[in-house]
């Protein structure tokens, strides 16, 4: 969308857009290069929708952000489980025991019960995996047949 | 003055993210078919299983977004969604299948994928759902971080809209594998579905048809469960290859609801040969 102004017949520039407090509609200012008359335009609802479910982040939210992987999302869908981050605690080492106790698993499975037992010992705050706390998370996670 | 927001920055930097990770990837193959319920998800868990233990890492992405299902059929639920490094983790299946699906984010199974609006009306929600929706697909596939992969398989939603937006996201698809059963009212929609395909300019690897008879739990027998009604003399007419036919198997039902790809169990079976058969010809044509 182009504005014109009418005195100068030159075509106004983008000037910024200012999201409106809980993001449901944006200002988006523009001014004649020329004379330097500005006019703002509310978008509504639907509109500020569209761009966000772009997946881009509008305005002032944008001049620093770094893309996060799924941002989009996590930040609109409704009843999220609880996301782990890098935050959370480096990957727990594997005991000597534990991966021959691993290995002894049926081979498909062995990577899926790796990554499980990994999460649940980051979750605890385990620093290793040893075949103890493997038994307590096949436990925890009922997971009788592993 | 600048755009503040740089939004055509953005999403060209999401393009570039999309491009730059599917370039540690072989093969993109979707597995589509227009008709619901025809197995598509089953039959995508049993061939990323099979091509997982033939020795490929694979990677199966689960388009269908309000219906997911892949990380129950490959084991992979209850593992969640963890951020890394380089971008979301998958989760990790059966036969170290990497998957990538919305159910991996929902609180509970009691939780419907839904999305919230704010500020805004509830009743507005069909002006932005469908290009919100789209960009579900490009985090999938731009955000997570699959790793090198040699096969990522997309289990396709049923209908025909979600694949010309796969095409726009990801125009690397290596092709489409089109399932049907023998079932006339299938053959139609799986019809427009191929033509979709085609406009979107989709390379089509061919047609299998699954739940063609019924499998014999104790012998080699296969009984008719549909009607016979030529599904290679359809493939012919759509000018697409014919892949095959995958008879039912009872205990895929139970295989695939315990997480555990039929053919993990029951390779050597009628079923688990004509899958295993399929996935040979996927390796050929794909070579």
């Amino acid at each position: 969308m182009k504005f014109l102004c009418n005195d100068c017949e030159r075509v106004m520039e983008f000037v910024e857009n200012t999201p409106s407090e809980g993001g449901g509609s944006m200002a988006i200012r523009y001014a004649c290069p020329n004379c330097e008359r500005s006019i703002s335009m509310i978008t509504n609802t639907g509109e500020t929708q569209v761009v966000r479910s772009l997946g881009v982040t509008i305005g002032h939210e944008a001049i620093h952000a770094a893309p996060e992987p799924m941002a989009m999302i996590r930040g609109a869908l409704a009843g999220q489980r609880t996301v782990l981050t890098a935050s959370d605690g480096p990957e727990p080492e594997w005991t000597e025991a534990a991966l021959k106790r691993l290995a002894a698993a049926p081979v498909f499975v062995q990577g899926m019960v790796r990554r499980l037992y990994g999460d649940y010992a980051r979750q605890k705050g385990y620093a290793e995996i040893t075949p103890a706390i493997m038994s307590e998370a096949r436990e925890a996670l009922g997971m009788t047949e592993m | 003055m600048a755009d503040k927001s740089n939004i055509l920055d953005q999403v060209l930097a999401q393009r570039q993210r999309v491009a730059g990770r599917l370039e540690e990837i072989k093969r993109i193959v979707a597995i589509m078919s227009g008709k619901g319920g025809v197995g598509k998800s089953a039959l995508t868990a049993n061939l990323a299983a099979a091509l997982g233990m033939r020795g490929w890492a694979v990677g199966v992405l689960d388009a269908d977004i309000h219906g997911p299902s892949a990380a129950a059929m490959l084991g992979a639920r209850g593992q969640g969604v963890a951020m890394g490094m380089e971008g979301a983790l998958p989760a990790i299946g059966m036969a170290d299948v990497r998957v990538m699906s919305m159910d991996l984010f929902l609180e509970d199974d009691n939780t419907p994928v839904n999305w919230q609006h704010p500020g805004g009306l509830a009743s507005d929600t069909f002006v932005w759902r469908g290009t919100l929706e789209a960009n579900v697909l490009r985090e999938f596939l731009g955000d997570t971080d699959w790793g090198a992969l040699d096969y990522l398989l997309i289990d396709m939603p049923p209908g025909a809209d979600r694949f010309e937006t796969l095409m726009r996201i990801a125009p690397e698809l290596s092709g489409a594998l089109v399932v049907t059963i023998p079932s006339q009212v299938s053959h139609l929609v799986v019809r427009r579905a191929i033509q979709s395909a085609r406009q979107a300019g989709a390379p089509l690897l061919g047609l299998v048809e699954n739940m063609a008879g019924l499998a014999d739990i104790e012998g080699e027998t296969i009984q008719e469960l549909f009607p016979e009604i030529g599904a290679e003399a359809f493939a012919t007419e759509m000018e697409i290859a014919y892949l095959g036919r995958i008879p039912f198997d009872p205990r895929l039902a139970r295989t695939t609801d315990a997480g555990r790809p039929f053919v993990l169990s029951y390779g050597n079976t009628p079923t688990g040969r004509a899958i295993l058969a399929l996935v040979q010809k996927l390796e050929e044509v794909l070579r």
